[in-house]
């Protein structure tokens, strides 16, 4: 066995129970890792009583790495996490990298799975084999900066080496439905609202420290490959992109397509775009690169404000989505206002996406009059006032007056606000829509609307394949030049999703650090790292049933061919820009889609697909809810 | 064959469209401060042109090939062509190579900010000079209208 360290650790919160199970070789086989455990497993949990809130105990809360978590190859250093979404109330997950997933691993466990709920604020204290549910009375109400350096400094006497840790914020611990997991002050299991599940468990962090090695099954091979992999690294102009410029390049790539949101999904140009470009960042507040655990691409920036209203300490600094969602989405071009909205973001530990959206979202409404100055506790929420969004996020972070309605989402806000807000909505499934512009790209737009998460570019490689950052010569659809508009698109998506569970969900690669890899070489690290021998055909199949697993569970939760749809705002075809008159052609996509996927009309799995494809116990329980 | 028939004709429509950015101090004083030397080599029909960003104004030299260029980049004339309209998904055209750059890629990234203005200079240009023939823009609007 390799790749594996062959422990999973069960911690029951409301009885104090820890067990450590030992990892069936079989079931590793069957499901490789991370929500290819992680789906199975949160069945198993739920099955007898499946109805719950998603801030209740019932929900169960699993965490697992993949096979080559832990391992020094670059884009490999991700983890998963899973629950039912506290935002959307229907299946929640979320991929992150940095450093955790490693430390778990080398103190002998491939993921944790948290069930209950804790009497008092509590943490979860990890040092190999020594596993204890501890008092975190004095973390509580600890900014996630705090709360990551204190734990660090109580625990190294007692540890010797440093750890790492895991940890919600006061956004969290408010149960603020878009709160995140953040790992190292930066690395944030982002969506769908994680860490309010861990706030709802009265659960402040996990502090892992381990000493132990991670074996892998043919260290040989996998050397050679990784020599082969050098060159191919070496000449990724993605990777070189994205090592100098972080995944904020996108902002000079993804504007000349049209991809970038501009003002609430309105413009897609904008003459203010490069003030928080790439050169911008780099000029204004880049304060150095960071990574994840044994990656070279080194994708991550720092950022510091020095002076100025937004002024912050050297930390994380915002990527892509998030410089979109609080600059191009607001109309905001101070690149130092929005470094300190993803500061604030990161200390209380909220979702950039949603936290953006949302309040783009706001300012809409605010624009058209349905919420006033009255409402908002005296903040003008204008386009393009970087000190108003800034407040607000604050506001959002301490549940202040307007702030503790946003910190339901957009989706929510729009309930209370009501009249036509609803409109201005970018959601599918309640889940804000990620920065990419399916006006553009129509297989994004099927793809965010069957999304079992709701709208998100990575529950699937489809984002990947259409934009063209990977190509897999193995997978005719994965490699074709598709012909502008919604044709093909259905099929690009399954297969998208098939091959995509394996490789971000399953095996758990990065997809911006693993981008230049093709099937063969991915699997083969898979392989090599195992000593399985899984072919392409095999971990398709898997891929495919860990996609009806996440779909059977949100079906299991309530969604129906009718939250397969997109906004009306992402439906609305641009009068002018790279994507005019452009929209996806959804009912061809989505009836293509349902009957390759043999969906019935409520958009549920048919009882055949889900026994053919070894899915029985999901196939009766959809069946009997 | 390619849209450009000719090694002649390729020179003439982009070389000179290359002299037009280098007349356009918006996107010329760009191009002069990052200081680089590209040179460009198409295929079908072949050509290589330098753009040589590193004096105090743009010099463009077809058939250029003593010159150390900072950066190559590397295309079909088909490629090139589509690209000055905005019409390449460029991650993919470099995934995939049909675009390939070498060099310092995070100086390459500096120009595309640069650059933009021209994808709606192209049309114009082409319309402008006799060259509409070229011009695969659907919703072209003469500067005139």
């Amino acid at each position: 066995m390799g790749g594996y360290t062959g422990q999973i650790l069960y911690v029951d919160l409301s009885s104090g129970r820890i067990e450590k199970k030992p990892l069936d070789m079989e079931f590793a086989r069957k499901h490789i890792g991370g929500l290819g455990f992680g789906t199975r497993i949160y069945l198993e949990q739920i099955k007898d009583n499946p109805v719950f809130d998603a801030l209740s105990e019932a929900n169960p809360f699993v965490l697992m790495t993949g096979p080559l978590t832990g391992l020094k190859l670059n884009g490999v250093a991700r983890w998963a996490v899973c629950s039912k979404s506290p935002l959307t109330g229907y299946w929640g997950d979320s991929n992150v990298g940095g450093f955790f997933g490693a430390h778990l691993k080398f103190a002998g466990y491939d993921g944790i799975v948290i069930t209950g709920k804790a009497a008092s604020p509590s943490y979860l204290f990890i040092h190999d084999e020594t596993v204890e549910i501890r008092n975190a009375e004095k973390y509580w109400g600890q900014d996630i900066y705090t709360v990551t350096d204190q734990l660090k400094a109580d625990l190294k006497p007692e540890t010797q080496k440093a750890g790492q840790v895991l940890a919600i914020g006061p956004a969290g611990e408010k149960c603020i439905r878009f709160a995140s997991l953040i790992n190292n002050k930066g690395h944030a299991a982002g969506r769908t609202g994680m860490g309010a599940v861990w706030g709802s468990k009265m659960l402040k962090a996990v502090f892992v420290c381990g000493t132990g090695k991670i074996e892998v099954a043919q260290p040989e091979k996998l050397d050679e490959l990784k020599a082969e992999l050098k060159e191919v690294y070496e000449e990724s102009i993605g990777i070189s992109a994205i090592h100098a410029a972080g995944t904020a390049a996108h902002m000079d790539v993804g504007i000349i397509s049209g991809d970038i949101p501009i003002k609430n999904w309105q413009m897609t140009e904008w003459d203010d775009i490069d003030d928080i470009g790439p050169t911008e960042i780099e000029e204004k507040i880049f304060a150095g690169h960071k990574t994840c655990y044994g990656c070279g691409v080194a994708c991550k920036k720092n950022a510091e404000v020095k002076d100025g209203p937004f002024k912050m300490e050297k930390g994380p600094g915002p990527e892509y989505e998030t410089i979109a969602t609080f600059g191009t989405m607001c109309l905001n071009s101070s690149i130092e206002s929005i470094a300190k909205a993803n500061d604030i973001c990161n200390r209380y530990g909220m979702d950039t996406i949603t936290c953006g959206s949302t309040i783009a979202f706001a300012i809409e409404c605010f624009e058209n009059g349905l919420i006033t100055e009255k409402e908002t506790d005296g903040i003008a929420l204008t386009w393009g006032d970087s000190a108003a969004i800034v407040k607000m996020v604050e506001k959002i972070a301490k549940q202040e007056g307007f702030g503790a309605i946003l910190g339901q989402g957009s989706a929510k806000a729009a309930e209370h606000i009501g009249g036509n807000a609803a409109d201005f909505l970018t959601t599918v499934k309640g889940l804000e829509a990620p920065m990419h512009d399916p006006r553009g790209a129509h297989g994004f737009g099927l793809a965010y609307a069957i999304s079992p998460r709701g709208a998100c570019h990575e529950a699937s490689l489809t984002f990947e394949a259409e934009g063209g950052m990977i190509y897999i010569p193995e997978i005719p659809e994965l490699s074709a030049d598709l012909p502008e508009g919604s044709d093909e698109r259905a099929q690009l998506n399954v297969v998208a999703q098939d091959y995509g569970m394996f490789f971000s969900n399953c095996a758990i690669f990065c997809n911006l650090g693993g981008m230049p890899l093709n099937a063969t070489q991915a699997l083969n690290l898979v392989n090599f790292a195992t000593g399985f021998d899984y072919t392409l055909d095999e971990v398709l199949e898997i891929g495919r049933r860990v996609w009806y697993l996440k779909r059977g569970l949100t079906n299991l939760f309530g969604a129906r061919a009718k939250d397969d749809r997109l906004p009306k705002r992402l439906m609305t075809p641009m009068t002018e820009g790279p994507t005019e008159g452009s929209v996806p052609d959804m009912d061809k996509m989505l009836a293509e889609f349902y009957a390759l996927r043999r969906l019935d009309e409520e958009g549920i799995p048919t009882k055949q697909v889900l026994e053919d494809i070894g899915l029985p116990d999901l196939a009766a329980l959809l069946n009997s809810a | 064959m390619g849209t450009f028939k000719t090694p002649e004709k390729l020179e003439e429509v982009l070389v000179g469209f290359f002299k037009h950015m280098g007349d356009t101090p918006l996107i010329a004083d760009k191009l002069l401060k990052s200081g680089l030397i590209i040179r460009f080599n198409y295929t079908d029909p072949d050509l290589v042109v330098v753009v040589d960003c590193s004096g105090d104004k743009i010099d463009v030299r077809p058939h250029d090939t003593d010159t150390k260029a900072i950066v190559e980049m590397s295309m079909s004339a088909d490629i090139a062509h589509r690209f000055w309209f905005g019409m390449v998904n460029l991650t993919k055209a470099l995934t995939r190579k049909e675009m390939v750059a070498k060099g310092p890629i995070p100086k390459v990234l500096k120009l595309l900010p640069a650059i933009k203005p021209s994808y709606s200079m192209y049309p114009q240009y082409l319309e402008a000079n006799g060259y509409g023939e070229y011009n695969i823009t659907k919703a072209y609007t003469p500067p005139s209208a």
